[in-house]
């Protein structure tokens, strides 16, 4: 497919580390999809390997079925933020976007409308040093629509970010994609793809652990039904006859394992028995990604030696 | 993978806007204009001493060829703008950006030398030219020794050679960066190379003194332009070391810019 990213067994070994090990996985247009990992599990790496900055040790990258360094004038193809700092300090904004645009033949029209996009026109003429952390992630996101690309790839593009900022990377990658574009992004932060990302690729180790979406995750993950109710012994015995299990709380509450919502709301209604709450728990994404990775990451610091 | 005529152009395009953007070539600029302007004060001063002397004194003058003095700082000034060209990038890290760009490597980094080349060959001529200017303006129709150039046509040779030299010096300096990636190990190296090295061999034996002064850089300029000089080589062996600069310094160069992960 013409914009699609796929990874065929992609490897890089630094000396004895294997950094990434073996990954597979395509990444399809028209959804924002998600790169997830602990820090240190290959992600960078595997986007460096993509854009062509890393060789491979082995295996292959492909954006839109060619390898990256072949693409002539790349900008038109793949626009790519890996390092918001990687401006020079003393060009302006305008001048650092001319600079890239020159290489590939872009117009520096175009370098004003991108400027316009991001929300950078007033300060086109200002030097990139004095930029916020949130200005230059702009200038690198306004870099990466230069080309006016299919694909877009951000490597950890909250970081550092305020709430604002955060808000229109997501409306501006959600925008990206709905026109039809493959949009990948990293972070290690699973509250943040939650919001923002449509497919999920989890990597732990350098391999790949999950490639799911969200809301089936959020499905996968749903563990039980809190009940309420001032008949709690008659509720047990309805509940139990739908092949579930109860289990009381401390306040006299159930909880129910195996059934869902709906059917206990329905039991309860038949048996005429009154119903307070009924809350469907799932394990929060959070707990989900942390629960997958929790064995890849390279370093998990232990709670138990601080709490004593 | 091949390179492209039209990809090429446009990266040697945007390497001229990168290097014209950067304050450090305007300011290495001023260096060369600043030891041009001083090699004319040293020239007017010797002139004005020259004329004070007598005859018999007039006759025991060196020669005051001014591009002598002035060259070498212009080398390294017009070499750390080639030096720029790569160590300015890795230094900020907007390397990453212009290969996301160029992603060639071949490209980027034989459009870096062709942009290096081009500014040595300007600057190289237009600071030969200057020295050449100043030194028939301030010594006139004096006579040899103290006149390299009696006819104005005898500073050809000396003009051409050190604007080639000053061109392979530039060149040499970008490899250099595209070596080392760091500003001040390749501005050390290049320093060394041409305002160093030539003090450092004045302390050596008289034989290896002359062995090692007649491959530095900034001695190629009078062995390649022939005439009177001190050093051994031929104007062909003086070329010949000359390109052996290039092909060592940008092979190397282009080689570690080729081979290693960047950004």
């Amino acid at each position: 497919m013409e914009h699609m990213i796929e990874l065929v067994e992609l490897t890089k070994r630094y000396g004895s580390t294997l950094a990434v090990d073996g990954l597979s996985f395509e990444v399809r247009p028209g959804v924002v999809t998600g790169f997830l990992g602990p820090n240190g599990a290959g992600k960078s790496t595997t986007m460096r390997m993509m854009l062509g900055l890393h060789r491979p040790t082995s295996g292959r990258a492909l954006v839109g079925g060619r390898r990256y360094d072949e693409i002539r004038h790349p900008l038109h193809e793949v626009g790519a933020v890996l390092d918001a700092d990687a401006a020079h300090p003393g060009r302006t904004a305008f001048v650092h976007l001319a600079c890239l645009a020159r290489s590939n033949g872009i117009s520096r029209a175009r370098v004003h409308t991108v400027l316009e996009q991001v929300g950078l026109s007033n300060v086109a003429d200002k030097r990139v040093g004095g930029f916020s952390l949130g200005m230059r992630q702009r200038l690198g996101i306004a870099g990466a629509l230069l080309g006016d690309p299919g694909v877009v790839i951000l490597d950890e593009p909250v970081n550092g970010l305020d709430a604002a900022g955060i808000r229109w990377i997501r409306s501006t990658l959600r925008a990206l994609a709905a026109q039809g574009r493959t949009v990948l992004l990293s972070s290690h932060l699973m509250s943040e793809m939650a919001v923002t990302v449509d497919r999920v690729l989890i990597i732990g180790k350098g391999r790949l652990i999950e490639d799911t979406s969200v809301a089936e995750m959020r499905d996968r993950f749903e563990r039980d039904v809190l009940v309420r109710t001032p008949r709690a012994a008659a509720l047990t015995t309805v509940i139990t006859r739908l092949g579930a299990t109860v289990t009381t709380t401390g306040d006299g509450d159930l909880i129910a394992v195996g059934v869902d919502a709906p059917a206990i709301g329905d039991a309860a209604a038949a048996a005429g028995i009154p119903v307070h709450g009924l809350t469907p728990r799932s394990a929060t994404l959070e707990d989900v990604y942390l629960q997958m990775t929790d064995e890849a990451a390279e370093y998990r610091a232990s709670t138990e030696g601080i709490a004593r | 993978m091949t390179v492209l005529p039209g990809a090429f152009r446009d990266a040697i395009a945007a390497e001229f806007l990168k290097v014209r953007t950067l304050r450090s070539t305007w300011a290495f600029l001023g260096g060369g204009v600043a030891a041009s302007l001083l090699g004319a004060l040293i020239l007017f001063m010797l002139v004005r001493a020259y004329d004070a002397a007598g005859p018999a004194d007039r006759l025991r003058y060196e020669t005051a060829d001014p591009t002598v003095v002035t060259m070498p700082f212009v080398m390294f000034f017009i070499g750390a703008i080639g030096a720029m060209l790569v160590t300015s990038e890795f230094g900020t890290r907007s390397i990453g950006p212009s290969l996301l760009a160029v992603p060639q490597r071949r490209t980027l980094i034989g459009a870096k030398a062709t942009v290096a080349g081009l500014i040595g060959l300007t600057g190289g001529a237009v600071f030969a030219l200057f020295a050449f200017a100043d030194a028939r303006l301030l010594l006139g129709n004096r006579p040899a020794p103290i006149n390299p150039w009696p006819q104005w046509t005898d500073a050809i040779p000396t003009v051409l050679c050190s604007t080639l030299i000053v061109t392979v010096t530039t060149v040499v300096a970008m490899g250099l960066g595209a070596l080392l990636r760091s500003t001040a190990g390749t501005l050390t190296t290049l320093g060394s190379l041409v305002l160093v090295a030539p003090i450092f061999a004045h302390f050596l034996p008289t034989v290896w003194q002359l062995r090692l002064a007649s491959v530095l850089l900034p001695n190629l300029t009078p062995q390649l332009a022939g005439g009177n000089h001190p050093y051994l080589l031929s104007p062909g062996g003086a070329g010949a070391v000359a390109a052996g600069y290039v092909l060592l310094a940008l092979g190397a160069g282009a080689l570690a810019f080729r081979r290693r992960d960047t950004a």
